[in-house]
């Protein structure tokens, strides 16, 4: 019989350190409350450590050695040489200056980070079992808890991770000692194509292996239409309405593609088909919560889930986007703190640093139409694009969305730095700006910011380096 | 199925100001159950619903302003053909309600209610969400229809005072010692009175109505004003008298109650004066009924609800038909048949404490009375100069229609009246 275990006490609780996690913490602190922070691994959840971050390391450096490597055209030559160790020393290292940066800012908050797994022990309490040496079990008594635990890649029966080939995303940043010769991705999604986009640029011969008809399903078909042909420029086999078996004999992965079966060699498999909620083992039970049909918990604008107990990011519904977290660990924070708040954005824009990049925000026409709206799109190819043109890269295109007064609903980009040019289109969808008030921005010249604004000439009907309307 | 359009409620109304929805798209409704708040011109009206169903659509958001003839609600009553609504008010819906999908919006864009998110910018959801004011009722005056901060201030201030007025209100203070009562104008409290935020807000509802009124009023009416005063001595006896006499049951009788009766016999006395003249087509109306106005300041703003031939009441009939419409008027629940077919109007401006004024004749009518405070001021009689409760009488008259002999002969006849109070009571 435990007599008087003896507790922490909290205003707020944070179960995981990931981009919502941290976030939630710095704010419950900002706002005066006394914080604990529970993570199992490191701060910086998913995102710092083995996902956005690591990821873009890698994409960044396959496009140095791509460009090296390819012949451009631009009068220059260079040539390349792949050190796998180096580049993950230096993956690394800006893992650990960016999670050090979390960990500073936890500290000079007054944040208290326990390191261990969290488990709901009372409605007002967690046990938290550290996994160190000295492990042991703590209790954290809270007055609202923020569970912001995440998600973990999906695994496959036909492809467990346990099998010596197969690898999740971290397996494929962090696995491999050389360029793999042979590598085969299952999963067209953004996590597949950027991860397969990089490792072909380093030199491995790819295979993408997608059940839809194209890559990226999910974002406006003209966008994945994009990267798709890319991709076959890039010597990358993509497989659509494909299906991975599992191995064969000769370990070699079976393909079903349509009627046919096909068999692919591969040294390594990544296995990107999605995550799932990390909500199965936190003792939800106790605090009220039920999950849904997906693991997900169910929560209200103010992100209650229960009394006491709140919840954000990928634990919940919606894109398992890091910013999206991120923008629920504020309103989290907020009603944690007795404030009033509700999370009320209008869109959640979305980018892929494929080749090239896509960005998404808002609705598609076809979405728009299902909510009620007649909508629009208006189209501006990069073609035309002088920036994009002296970058060499003529693919792609910008296209808004508007409304039948011309605001802005949607913007769905293919293109060069494509990623940083969603946030102009998103501000213009939580101003409800018109197309109207686009196209009186001034956008500096050269850069991609003005397929924004042709777009924006074009719902005008007055495109000015394109013909027609 | 079941279409129900804004019926013609009187008083020449041709469009209305949809206040709110008691029901929502896809709800379950009662035969006569009230379903919307309409303010037409100068009144507020719960419309009652045609039959019972399920709500299909509504014909506009509040704030929005419906015509006469537009459809106000469309209820599926299980029964037949579904109508056309794009020939009413949604003329420029781009999508019409199916028969299999009843709760596809069938409201024009600019007021949609459909799935979509109001259009308005994080900093104006954060005030609306403050101030307590539902989005999807605003109407937005930016450009694509976009919400503005003042959109949701405007938005507040016209539920607001509403739902104040629907409150019970104090019953008129009644001021005994000296002068005239503040009886019908009780004016608003200072700390509403007058205020507002800096921005531009849509004209809407009673201000609007005023606005429309006092435009055609000033700029098409010729008024030509005269100002008397009178000894109010024995209107003020006669008034006492009659509380004595009636105990509790006189306590509504006010100076006002007798001034209307003086009103309306002189308009008996002049029909020309109880007349409407229409220049284009040249023809002079002389009214049979006298029905005379009274303005009331309610916090909605001016209503002026119309005592019905009020040449036919005695002075108790006439104190509690004043009661009445005053009191409907400033708790908003005054009937468009009590606002409708006046024909002369009295303002008891002197209620705000104001001596002499000239006030505005309302269009269709020939001319308007004021009557300012009374108070003690020197007088003479007999040759002396004594303290007396002085009462000034304004008239405006329409000069089209009224000379200055004819507008002179009956306001002598209104004062004298009031001179000789008791003589209204026989």
């Amino acid at each position: 019989m435990v007599v008087g275990e003896v507790a922490t006490r909290c205003d707020v609780l944070v179960i995981g350190g990931g981009p919502g996690g941290y976030a939630a913490a710095l704010r419950a602190a900002h706002y005066g409350a006394e914080v604990v922070l529970v993570e199992r691994d490191r701060v910086g959840g998913t995102c710092l450590n083995v996902g956005c971050i690591p990821s873009k390391v890698l994409i960044h450096a396959a496009d140095l050695a791509h460009q090296a490597m390819a012949s451009t055209g631009t009068g220059v030559r260079l040539s390349a040489t792949i050190d796998v160790p180096e580049l993950k020393t230096h993956l690394g290292s800006v893992v650990e200056g960016l999670t050090s940066g979390v960990s500073g800012l936890l500290a000079s908050a007054g944040v208290t980070v326990l390191q261990g797994t969290a488990r709901f022990s009372k409605p007002n309490r967690v046990a938290v079992v550290g996994d160190g040496p000295d492990a042991g079990i703590q209790h954290v008594e809270f007055g609202e808890a923020i569970v912001a635990t995440g998600s973990r890649p999906i695994e496959i029966s036909s492809l467990p991770f346990s099998h010596p080939k197969v690898l999740d995303s971290t397996g494929a940043l962090f696995a491999f000692e050389s360029v793999p010769s042979r590598l085969v991705v299952v999963g067209g999604g953004y996590i597949g194509v950027e991860l397969g986009t990089a490792w072909r640029k380093l030199g491995a011969e790819v295979t993408i292996v997608e059940q839809a008809g194209s890559v990226l399903p999910g974002l406006d078909a003209r966008l994945g239409r994009v990267v798709g042909r890319r991709l076959g420029e890039l010597g990358v086999e993509v497989l659509t309405g494909a299906t991975a078996l599992g191995f064969d004999a000769d370990d070699h992965l079976r393909v079903a593609v349509g009627e046919a079966e096909r068999s692919v060699e591969a040294d390594a498999v990544v296995v990107c088909v999605g995550r799932r909620p990390n909500s199965d083992d936190l003792g939800l039970d106790i605090v009220g919560v039920t999950t849904d049909a997906a693991g997900l918990i169910p929560v209200d604008a103010s992100r209650r889930a229960a009394k006491r107990i709140l919840a954000i990011g990928d634990i919940t519904a919606g894109p398992a986007l890091a910013h999206k977290a991120t923008a629920e660990a504020e309103v989290a924070a907020q009603t944690a703190t007795g404030r009033e708040a509700h999370f009320d954005a209008m869109a959640i824009p979305a980018v892929v640093f494929s080749d090239p990049e896509v960005a998404t925000v808002g609705l598609t026409v076809a979405e728009a139409k299902d909510a009620g709206i007649t909508a629009s799109r208006f189209v501006f190819p990069l073609g035309a694009s002088s920036r994009a043109r002296t970058l060499g890269s003529a693919a792609g295109h910008v296209e808004l969305v508007v409304d039948e007064e011309g605001t802005v609903i949607g913007g769905h980009l293919a293109g060069p730095n494509v990623t940083e040019l969603i946030g102009e289109v998103t501000l213009a969808i939580e101003m409800a700006a018109t197309a109207e008030e686009v196209a009186a921005t001034i956008h500096p010249h050269p850069t991609m910011s003005e397929g924004l604004l042709e777009a924006a000439h074009r719902v005008l009907g007055m495109p000015l380096h394109v013909r027609g309307t | 199925m079941i279409e129900f359009r804004l019926p013609d409620i009187g008083e020449g109304l041709h469009e209305a100001e949809v206040v709110s929805w008691f029901v929502a798209v896809g709800d379950r409704i009662e035969r006569d159950q009230p379903f919307v708040e309409i303010l037409t011109d100068k009144s507020a009206v719960e419309m009652p619903a045609p039959g019972s169903g399920t709500v299909v659509s509504l014909g506009a958001n509040p704030g929005d302003m419906v015509n006469v003839g537009d459809v106000l609600i469309v209820i599926d009553d299980g029964g037949a053909a579904v109508p056309n609504l794009t020939e009413s008010a949604v003329a420029d819906a781009p999508e019409v309600a199916a028969p299999s999908t009843p709760l596809a919006p069938t409201v024009a864009p600019a007021s949609a209610t459909s799935g979509r998110r109001p259009k308005a910018a994080p900093a104006t959801r954060k005030l609306a969400a403050e101030l307590g004011v539902d989005l999807h009722s605003v109407s937005g005056t930016g450009p694509g229809g976009r919400i503005l901060a003042d959109d949701v201030r405007a938005a507040t201030e016209r539920t607001a005072p509403a739902s104040a007025a629907l409150g019970a209100v104090a019953p008129p203070p009644i001021r005994t010692d000296i002068g005239v009562p503040a009886t019908l104008t009780r004016p608003p409290a200072a700390s509403s009175l007058g205020q507002a935020e800096p921005g531009v807000q849509p004209l809407r509802g009673i201000r609007r109505a005023t606005a429309k009124a006092m435009d055609a009023s000033w700029s098409t009416i010729p008024h030509v004003h005269a100002f008397k005063e009178i000894d109010a001595t024995e209107l003020l006896e006669v008034r006492g008298r009659i509380r004595d006499a009636l105990g509790d049951a006189g306590a509504s009788i006010t100076p006002l109650s007798l001034m209307m009766m003086a009103v309306a016999r002189a308009l008996r006395a002049y029909p020309l004066v109880n007349a409407s003249l229409d220049l284009d087509a040249d023809t002079i109306t002389v009214h049979a009924d006298v029905n005379i106005g009274v303005a009331v300041a309610s916090e909605r703003g001016l209503i002026v609800p119309v005592v019905k031939q009020a040449d036919r009441l005695g002075v108790v009939e006439m104190a509690a038909e004043i009661a009445r419409l005053s009191g409907a008027a400033r708790d908003g629940s005054v009937s468009p048949v009590d606002l409708a077919d006046g024909t002369f109007t009295v303002t008891n401006y002197g209620a705000n404490g104001g001596w002499l004024a000239a006030p505005l004749i309302r269009p269709g009518e020939a001319g308007i009375i004021g009557f300012g405070r009374s108070e003690e001021r020197p007088w003479v009689v007999d040759g002396a100069v004594v303290a007396r409760p002085v009462l000034p009488v304004v008239i405006a008259g329409d000069h089209r229609l009224i000379d200055g002999d004819l507008l002179s002969a009956f306001h002598e006849h209104v004062c004298a009246s009031l001179r000789q109070a008791i003589g209204l009571l026989l």
